[in-house]
């Protein structure tokens, strides 16, 4: 096993941790404080590849593969988690249309996303819960050569700031029932509901997403009907999964970057805080939580990259990662003392973006139902 | 009897205004003559820059080479350079002396390379070893590094010289020294850039971030009056003015003058803190200054943790008896346009 | 040059008083980011070829593929233990000769100094032996496809001079000059194919007495490093003493 990055990427993550820090750095306290995922950054960032970094080149994309856009989302966030979570979820639409669109749908829908002329979205959570897709209650209908679409989508993650969406509709009953479908945001029917307001990843705009017999044309039906579910679980669980556990890895580096700073400054009996073993100890415990979580993120892109199945490592980078990031930023926040509640200093940002980042992109419960299964299969008996 | 030492410095002028630093290397050479036998030479070219180098003789100068000619007004680097090779060759200096100028700094190391000698820049003191060699002490990597060049093999030895380091003369009522008329030859080079126009101007107020030089004040300022005197120790050191928290609450400076974990993160040469205790809060806004200077009358204050220099006085006294120092050390500070 | 992050580790050898750069990481000179920059807005106007070159250990390889990524064309590394301990005119020996060896050129671009020895004096002395002139602290640099001229501006004390030039010609540029661009993912894939040379001193033939240490007209005599503690020094005394210690202390480090 070599466990070294290539020199290539070595160049790619010092060129995004430059952009990050000098162009995103001053707009955090904007974002914090308005929850607006700031338009004008789609510019610079298309322009560096950020948007387009797995789509492949013929579609105006980069194709650099998943450890790159691991390592692009990590260094995103570690200067700002709202900014790589947006991103990660317009990659999602990328990687959606990638793997399952026909010709005619790749040459008109991914250029535009990969070059950042607009921003995508996946909606797959109904209000009637992320968790049990199959039970959504959107619907499509064939009505002579349109669908027509009927229902809510929420918690979608840039619902009001990208202009082509995924949408996943119920076309029958079952798990054979689901469909997924291209839809514009200028369709007859469709519309922006709510914005929610996150108590983190605040920069990343978050709402509703309401059908009312929207048209969609027959050709904007992704994939085969009846076919949605593979859509969903595929997207959700390939770009989805490393694509929250690299936010949430970026998050990681800066609790930790944090803390070991803070604490080799902060004062105490006469000396450095760091000095104490107590302080030490967490610090040590952050620092392996830290290695761990890249080793799982690094090694669930890498098999993508190899193009092996990789459904299990994929969900235990996001469970894992996006847990150790809150364990250890609360750690952090301890060792800040009563400086880490105030709102001036990062880490309490810090810990209120890795919370959001369990629930955002899937549930650790569902990711664990997918871990489980991978346990047990060597023991199931065959039916 | 042993041969004195010709020590030759480039007097530079512009626009017929000579710079002080010209002065100040005169000065210092003469401060050297005390150690072993120095015969001190100022170079002044241009166009009618004779009177100029009558201000030379008088302070300090034992002769002038005064090169005039309409090919050397305004300065341009290729005729400047081809001039002073040729008076180098003719005269052969055991020293040639620079500011470390925006004329300086490209200039002398295009004519060391011409001379095939070794040069040393921003020097802010000089010596000699004894051996006939001159000691350059050159700052570097941030003023993290401090070196002593010599140049044993090559001569002329040359050396560019922050300019406000050395020290002038005071002036002689006579002028002692003789001037020497080079004829500037008809083969010198006049190559190079054409000067299409000189533009002067005022220099901008430079952001917190940016400054050089910062002079910030906290809470032990204790009132407006004090504030003031904060400000003019700044003026005078064209430094830009930072506060803590306090500072900014008790009304003395604005929200964004703020130094800390709430405001601005800054990184000068020079941070002076005055009545600036030092918690956390603002420290990890200025740790990272190049040279810390503190002044609190409380000898426990964090702030000493932080500081190079510390001084445990009431800053009431020391801030006024500094700045006046610092006014009289100082006339050719940069950031006064006008002041010669 | 080596990153400043990390100049808290540098030790100097106490025989020959050279800086000891091992295990230090080498970063490109953020002064030369702005030169490179200002290349490439030239080369986006017209038709032009950005060449790299660089004296330094071999690991600088990766420092020249970064400036690839950024735009450059190709780039020479000149590289040999040979030129070590060089003084900025043995330095600017070996980037002369290396320049002559590419060809032709119409101009040099260099950033004004470099953040660790701060010399200013490289760009100055390779023009020097390339016989070419220079203009150092360049702020602005506009080039005329019309008539070739190329018009920059001098930053000086107290305001700046506008002059006229032509090729060949070196520019020593300022970072007030520019904002560097940021490196785009397809450049940096394009920069794999782009050429990175290595030229030892057999490749260009400099007589040893003229490079490394044996080139150097300057010698350290001594050299002091400031560790990053703070000196925590207290000043003592009467009102005058204070005053003039601290005096002599800032014009001492050169601020005054």
């Amino acid at each position: 096993m070599d466990f070294k990055f290539s020199e290539r990427e070595n160049l790619l993550r010092k060129t995004v941790r430059e952009y990050a820090e000098s162009e995103i750095g001053h707009r955090i306290h904007k974002m914090e404080e308005t929850g607006e995922f700031p338009m004008d950054l789609m510019e610079t960032m298309s322009r560096i590849g950020i948007t387009g970094v797995i789509s492949p080149q013929e579609y105006g994309g980069v194709g650099l593969g998943f450890m790159a856009r691991t390592i692009v989302l990590e260094e995103l966030g570690r200067v700002y988690a709202a900014i790589p979570m947006a991103i990660q979820v317009h990659h999602m639409a990328c990687a959606a249309l990638n793997d399952f669109g026909n010709e005619e749908q790749k040459q008109k829908y991914i250029p535009p996303l990969a070059q950042g002329k607009t921003m995508g979205c996946v909606a797959v959570t109904d209000p009637s819960g992320g968790s049990d897709v199959v039970g959504m209650q959107t619907r499509a209908e064939q009505k002579g050569d349109k669908w027509i679409l009927n229902g809510r989508k929420c918690f979608i993650t840039n619902s009001h700031t990208s202009d082509y969406w995924i949408v996943i509709a119920k076309t029958a009953e079952g798990a054979k029932g689901l469909s997924a479908f291209i839809v514009e945001k200028d369709f007859q029917g469709a519309k922006v509901g709510r914005k929610e307001n996150k108590f983190g990843l605040r920069g990343a705009n978050t709402g509703e997403l309401v059908f009312n017999d929207c048209e969609i044309p027959r050709e904007n039906l992704l994939g085969q009907e009846g076919g949605g579910l593979a859509v969903a679980m595929k997207t959700v669980s390939d770009a989805g999964r490393t694509g929250m556990a690299a936010t949430a890895l970026g998050i990681l580096t800066s609790v930790l970057e944090e803390a070991a700073k803070f604490a080799s400054e902060r004062k105490l009996y006469g000396k450095p805080i760091s000095k104490l073993q107590a302080i030490s100890f967490y610090l040590a415990e952050i620092y392996a939580e830290l290695d761990i979580c890249r080793l799982l993120c690094y090694r669930a892109s890498w098999m993508r990259d190899q193009n092996m199945r990789s459904d299990t490592e994929n969900a235990m980078a996001k469970w894992y990662t996006c847990d150790a990031a809150f364990r250890c930023a609360k750690k952090a926040v301890e060792i800040h003392g009563s400086y880490g509640i105030m709102r001036e200093y990062k880490v309490q940002r810090l810990l209120r973006d890795a919370m959001v980042t369990i629930p955002a992109g899937g549930t650790a419960e569902v990711a664990k139902i997918v871990m489980g299964r991978a346990a047990l299969a060597p023991y199931e008996l065959q039916r | 009897m042993k041969q004195k030492q010709k020590y030759f410095i480039f007097a530079e002028q512009r626009a017929g205004v000579l710079h002080d630093v010209s002065l100040e290397l005169v000065g210092k050479c003469r401060e050297l003559s005390d150690k072993t036998g120095i015969e001190v030479t100022a170079i002044i070219c241009g166009k009618n820059v004779r009177t100029l180098a009558d201000v030379l003789l008088v302070q300090g100068a034992d002769q002038a080479i005064v090169a005039e000619s309409e090919l050397l007004e305004p300065y341009r680097i290729m005729p400047y350079t081809s001039l002073l090779a040729d008076i180098c060759k003719k005269y052969r200096p055991d020293v040639l002396l620079f500011g470390a100028t925006s004329m300086g700094t490209e200039l002398a190391p295009r004519l060391a390379a011409r001379l095939n000698t070794g040069l040393s820049a921003h020097c802010i003191e000089l010596d000699l070893d004894g051996e006939g060699n001159l000691l350059q002490f050159v700052p570097g990597w941030g003023a993290g590094l401090m070196a002593t060049i010599k140049c044993p093999g090559h001569r002329p030895q040359i050396a560019t010289v922050k300019p406000g380091v050395m020290s002038k003369l005071k002036v002689t009522t006579t002028a002692k020294g003789n001037i020497i008329e080079f004829k500037v030859p008809a083969t010198l080079d006049t190559s190079g850039p054409t000067v299409i126009k000189v533009k002067q101007k005022k220099p901008e107020k430079v952001s917190l971030e940016k400054a050089e030089v910062i002079v910030a004040g906290g809470w032990g300022i204790g009132d407006q009056q004090g504030w003031r005197l904060l400000e003019e120790l700044a003026e005078i050191l064209c430094a830009s003015v930072g506060a803590t928290r306090p500072a900014v609450d008790e009304g003395w400076a604005e929200e964004d003058q703020m130094i800390g974990q709430s405001g601005k993160t800054v990184k000068p040469k020079l941070y002076i803190g005055i009545g600036i205790s030092g918690v956390m809060h603002h420290t990890v806004g200025m740790d990272e200054s190049g040279l810390v200077v503190a002044i609190n009358k409380d000898p426990k204050a964090p702030i000493f943790d932080y500081a190079d220099i510390g001084v445990i006085a009431d800053y009431r006294g020391v801030v006024p008896a500094l700045t006046r120092a610092i006014k009289e050390k100082i006339k050719s500070l940069t950031c006064h346009l006008g002041d010669n | 040059m080596p990153d400043p992050k990390y100049w808290a580790q540098l030790k100097i050898d106490p025989e020959t008083k050279i800086l000891i750069r091992e295990g230090i990481p080498t970063i490109l000179n953020p002064l030369d980011k702005h030169a490179l920059e200002a290349a490439l807005q030239i080369k986006e106007k017209t038709d032009a070829e950005i060449c790299l070159v660089s004296m330094a250990p071999s690991s600088a390889v990766m420092v020249l593929r970064e400036a690839l990524a950024m735009g450059a064309d190709r780039a020479f590394l000149f590289s040999d233990r040979s030129f070590s301990g060089s003084d900025t005119l043995a330095t600017a020996r070996v980037l002369s000769a290396g320049i002559r060896q590419i060809g032709h050129f119409d101009a040099i671009f260099c950033g004004d100094f470099s953040l660790d020895g701060s010399t200013a004096q490289v760009p100055s002395q390779v023009a020097e032996l390339l016989n070419i002139a220079s203009v150092c602290h360049v702020e602005s640099i506009k080039w005329s496809e019309e008539d070739n001229f190329i018009w920059v501006t001098q930053k000086i004390e107290h305001g700046d001079v506008t002059l006229r030039a032509t090729p060949p010609i070196l520019l020593a540029v300022t970072k007030e000059i520019n904002r560097p661009r940021h490196i785009s993912f397809l450049e940096i894939i394009e920069a794999d194919e782009k050429e990175i040379r290595i030229l030892d001193n057999s490749g260009l033939g400099l007589e040893p007495k003229t490079i490394g240490i044996s080139g150097s007209p300057t010698q350290m005599a001594d050299l002091i490093l400031h560790k990053g503690q703070r000196e925590g020094r207290i000043i003592t005394g009467s009102l005058t003493e204070i005053v003039q210690q601290l005096t002599e202390r800032l014009t001492q480090s050169g601020i005054l």
